[in-house]
């Protein structure tokens, strides 16, 4: 059988005690903690090596006035005392005086004396005669029992005490409380375990350096642990899961071969839309669907002024693009207006007329992007997007498709795809994305297309550029079990510390 | 993007076949015209078309048309033509020049109306005028029961309180400036005329007024019904070929209805412009070369298959010059074909991108991040390992929060023109207010809590051609009963050491902090951040009743300094 130290400590004093004693007893002969105590009693019950009792008893004690008549004695008593000392007769005004009581308190203490049968109270002459030598009450035996013990138990009282107590219950100087008390008593089990012999081993509820230095611990027996109890909880420093996320749609496009580009938040029209072949009277470019930059208004486009005269005659004519051209007037104040980039494809005329572009090229960016939205379930005024271009001589439409097929396989985990014509003004021919995971169903997943030949040859670029954008807020929504896309930028961080990782 | 509601029975009979009820089926039909089924009732069909440059399919007629052609039902160039002569005139008057310039007009004659014609008439003409006719501003259209006017008829100008009318839906006459207060359509459409002294009206030879363009029609004049069999058509506007297409567009649905066009004389009496004919009706001609469809596409498709694909979206083939070479006549509705590129995309739709063959492009190139993204990489790996939570919060942020709210004073930032919301107002310059913040949503959440950003602020600066920079910063902040600022140091300390490289710490003054108890964060003599423990007032002025420390550091001037990557 397996004991932990208090348990034997236990045993132990039980045995001391002939088998059977409180729990209160215990205490008391083992020097252990009650809790400590009580705790190993109801495991050694588990055990059966004990059996617990329990009985109600009424515990008694004193109160603040029953201890001040403990210490100076009942009224009555000091009353006869003195009186007897006066030679047994005195008158009541000199008596109380002598045992300085005064107020209400004399009434009591002349009454106390009359009833107990001391002495005679002669109210027409004034005086108090002795009758009788005074006995010690029960009264006051229990006074000072309860004075030096503290408490008694009433049931262990003799019926003459039980009156008496009852009696100074009267006098409201004692009080009484219903509990219960516990015996352990020794079973076979037990006994038959004690002859064998318990001795007690010293235990340890943690290890100490001190402990492993000393070599201590192999006298010790280490405390086993309810491994299955609750520990208290960590938070870990961790990464944003939105984030986390679009690092994996990086890390994916960096394995596919794709480089990343960068740009900046304010951007000049000139890249976000001229560039991109989109009129400049376009309702995409009307004031509620870009953040425009209070002041500065313009920024300055005279290092790429080649760029913009021939972007310009591209809006107006054609240029040498081929085209008829949109055949209004290009106003180049409005392709200076600075704005906030409002789609990542900024970034790609960025890339397109940078001197560092290569070709054959695959790049990539995630960047954040900004609409004048009202903030609610379906909308953000600032968000992330996921975007880029492959350049290259004799990319098709096949390798476009080519492309967003893999994207939906390798990073929505798409099981089919669908392709639709879709609209942009910088690409033709489009396509939208449609991807289908079992379990989610289909989802649109991205939209892309080949740029418009006004968009790539006023920047001076001559082979087809196959240009993508991937609805990843959808993806990582749905994987993420959340349906309120303001939760990509939450501030809840209680939910930011319990959301899991994978 | 437009939504286009069509009744589905007028649409069948206009197709000449049912069309399938599952909204599945539906949508493939639908997405060869870039449309996308938003709603499929029974009565009613709603699709969101997306090519916004493409007004011919903004009507039911012209969706019926092309997808005819999609459908195998009709192919190749619907021809509309000219029914004959009625000799009718419109004389515009000089003073429209810098209001109102333009004006294109046509009869159709003999058309049927029914109650869901009507219906979708004035949707697409509704439609024109709100996208395409950018809210009338650009252009806009009136229709008129012909029979009721007396040609020839006068474009001309009237000061507001000198010509009265009865207006579309009301009983009574008005002046124009009343119209412009009373009549809804003035309330809407009133700021595009009420910068002019004189503005435009548009009357016939008996006086009596057809319209006040771009406002409203005359109710007597401008009402169509069932019982309509002979329509005007008109359209003003400030660009001239805009004015033309939207006319043209107007009339094909009316001829698709069974109508006879007939033109109109315009008479400019402007120095670059003067007698026009309208409608335009010509299909323009465009040379398209084989060898560039297939490159584009990547299918070697041969002459007929192209030719087949070109007729399936009502293209012409009016000659082939070679094996390689097509003259293609394209539609006069169709004036969004700028360049051959827009026609290969029609016959790569006509072909079906479903039935084409994905392809990885064979160019093999390197990935790869850029060296400030490994870099913030790097630097929040180790924010992750001293145990803070990585947050993300919104760049656009309000001078309050940046700095009243900081106990500091204001600083220029990027700001917007336009903002939409008082707490969005400009581009942070820094992200300590975010983080702060973020620890205001928090104040029931268990303590203590650490938190870190990596992200991007905006300054302003002349030297950049956006007159702005990015400045890519760190900031971090521990709040609990017992933080202080040698917390905060610790991890700087800790951070510098993972970096291998050195700081030190100059005693300064800020108002977010407390004074004594921070300092800036000097790397090699120049000045990367902030450091310090949260000023009590700033963390009221947040609601927060735990001590914070926190710092905040610009990492560019930490790459610049790193050894390797």
């Amino acid at each position: 059988m397996d004991l932990r130290e208090n348990e034997r400590k236990v045993l132990l004093a039980l045995k001391k005690a002939n088998g059977r004693a409180s729990i209160d007893e215990i205490t008391d002969s083992s020097g252990l903690a009650h809790v400590a105590v009580m705790r190993a009693a109801l495991s050694l019950e588990a055990k059966k090596m004990v059996k617990i009792h329990e009985r109600s008893i009424t515990r008694i004690s004193l109160n603040e006035e029953g201890k001040k008549y403990a210490e100076d004695k009942l009224p009555e008593r000091r009353l006869v005392e003195i009186l007897m000392s006066m030679g047994g007769e005195a008158p009541i005004k000199s008596l109380l005086e002598a045992a300085s009581i005064d107020g209400e308190m004399s009434a009591i203490a002349l009454g106390w004396l009359a009833r107990k049968g001391w002495a005679r109270i002669d109210s027409k002459e004034q005086k108090v005669r002795l009758l009788r030598e005074p006995e010690t009450g029960a009264d006051e035996k229990i006074l000072t029992m309860l004075n030096m013990a503290g408490t008694l138990i009433l049931e262990d009282l003799s019926g003459e005490l039980r009156e008496a107590f009852k009696m100074l219950k009267g006098r409201k100087i004692v009080e009484a409380h219903e509990e219960t008390i516990r015996d352990l008593e020794l079973n076979d089990e037990g006994w038959r375990l004690l002859e064998k012999g318990v001795e007690v081993i010293e235990e340890v509820t943690q290890l100490t350096p001190e402990l492993i230095i000393t070599g201590k611990w192999r006298e010790k027996k280490i405390l086993k642990y309810d491994i299955k109890a609750p520990a208290p909880r960590t938070w870990p420093g961790k990464k944003h899961p939105y984030l986390r996320f679009l690092d994996e749609m990086g890390e994916k496009l960096i394995a596919l071969g794709f480089k990343e580009m960068r740009g900046p938040i304010v951007e000049v029209s000139f890249f976000n839309c001229d560039g991109l072949y989109m009129p400049q009277d376009h309702p995409a470019r009307e004031i509620h669907d870009m953040y425009l930059i209070k002041e500065p208004e313009y920024g300055d486009l005279t290092p790429y002024r080649r760029f913009l005269d021939q972007v310009k005659e591209t809006h107006e004519c054609g240029w040498k693009s081929g085209s008829k051209g949109w055949g209004y007037k290009f106003s180049l104040l409005m392709a200076a207006r600075l704005m906030l980039r409002s789609h990542t494809t900024a970034v790609s005329v960025r890339t397109l007329i940078s001197d560092d572009l290569e070709i054959p090229g695959k790049y990539f960016a995630i960047a954040r992007c900004y609409r004048p939205e009202f903030v609610d379930r379906t909308h953000l005024s600032e968000f992330n997007q996921v975007e880029g271009i492959v350049v290259g001589e004799d990319l098709t439409l096949q390798d476009l498709l080519g492309i967003l097929e893999r994207f939906a396989i390798d990073m929505a985990g798409a099981d089919k795809v669908k392709f639709r014509p879709d609209y942009f003004p910088f690409t033709e021919p489009s396509v939208e994305l449609s991807a289908y995971k079992k379990g989610y169903g289909w989802m649109e997943f991205g939209g892309s297309g080949i740029f418009r030949p006004e968009v790539t040859l006023p920047l001076g670029i001559n082979v087809p550029v196959l240009a993508w954008g991937l609805g990843v807020d959808r993806l990582f929504m749905m994987r993420a079990g959340i349906s309120d896309i303001r939760y990509l930028f939450t501030q809840d961080l209680d939910w930011l510390r319990r959301k899991g990782m994978v | 993007m437009p939504t286009i509601e069509v009744e589905r029975e007028d649409l069948e009979m206009l197709l000449g076949l049912h069309l399938p009820i599952d909204m599945e089926e539906l949508n493939e039909v639908f997405s060869f015209i870039k449309g996308e089924v938003k709603y499929a009732g029974e009565k009613e069909i709603h699709i969101d078309i997306k090519d916004s440059n493409r007004a011919d399919i903004w009507g039911v007629e012209g969706i019926a048309r092309a997808l005819r052609g999609i459908l195998g039902i009709e192919r190749g160039l619907k021809q509309y033509g000219l029914s004959g002569e009625l000799g009718i005139n419109v004389l515009v008057d000089q003073r429209l020049r810098n209001i109102r310039p333009y004006i294109a007009c046509a009869v159709v004659k003999g058309v049927r109306l029914s109650d869901a014609a009507i219906r979708h008439i004035m949707r697409f003409q509704d439609k024109m005028d709100q996208t395409y006719g950018r809210g009338r501003r650009r252009t806009s259209i009136g229709l008129y029961d012909f029979d009721l006017i007396t040609p020839p008829l006068r474009y001309t100008v009237s000061k507001p309180d000198e010509t009265r009318f009865i207006p579309l839906g009301f009983d009574e006459e008005l002046t124009l400036r009343e119209i412009l207060k009373v009549h809804p359509k003035g309330i809407m459409y009133g700021h595009i005329v009420e910068p002019y002294d004189v503005w435009p009206i548009l009357i016939e030879s008996k006086d009596k007024v057809l319209s006040f363009p771009p406002i409203i029609n005359s109710n007597d004049l401008g009402r169509l019904t069932v019982e309509t069999r002979n329509v005007l058509v008109e359209v003003t506007g400030t660009v001239y070929s805009t004015v033309l297409y939207t006319l043209t567009n107007m009339i094909l649905a009316l001829a698709d209805r069974g109508g006879e066009i007939y033109p109109v004389e315009i008479h400019y009496p402007y120095a670059d412009l003067g007698c026009v004919r309208t409608p335009n009706l010509e299909n323009e001609k465009m040379e398209l070369n084989i060898q560039y469809v297939r490159k584009i596409i990547g299918i070697q498709l041969s002459l007929q298959e192209v030719i087949d694909l070109l007729e399936r979206s009502r293209y012409g083939v009016s000659k082939i010059l070679n094996e390689d070479t097509l003259i293609v006549e394209i539609p006069c509705y169709r004036p969004d074909i700028m360049h051959p590129i827009d026609i290969v995309e029609d016959i790569a739709i006509a072909y079906d991108l479903n039935k084409m063959q994905p392809r990885w492009p064979r160019i093999s190139t390197v990935g790869g991040l850029n060296r400030e993204s490994s870099l913030r990489n790097l630097v929040r790996e180790i924010m992750v390992g001293l145990g803070y939570q990585e947050v993300l919060t919104f760049t656009l942020s309000n001078p309050e929060a940046l700095f009243e709210k900081m106990n500091i004073p204001s600083e220029k930032v990027v700001e917007l023109a336009n903002p939409k919301v008082s707490s969005m107002t400009c581009l942070r310059n820094w992200l300590l207010p975010n983080l702060m913040e973020f620890l205001s949503h928090n104040t029931h959440v268990e303590y203590p809590q650490r938190i870190f950003e990596v992200g991007y602020c905006v300054v302003h600066d002349e030297e950049q051609i956006n007159k702005a920079r990015d400045l890519e910063k760190l900031a971090c902040v521990t709040i609990h009963s017992s933080a202080c600022f040698s917390e905060a140091k610790s991890v700087l300390d800790a951070l510098f050491t993972n970096l291998e490289l050195e700081y030190s710490l100059e005693e300064t003054s800020h108002g977010s902090f407390i004074d004594g108890r921070a300092g800036k964060i000097i790397v090699e003599g120049e000045k990367a951040g902030l450091i310090g423990e949260i000023h009590p007032q700033v963390l009221q002025n947040w609601n927060l009743e735990n001590p914070a420390a926190a710092f905040e550091i610009e990492l560019d001037k930490i790459w610049q300094r790193l050894k390797s990557g």
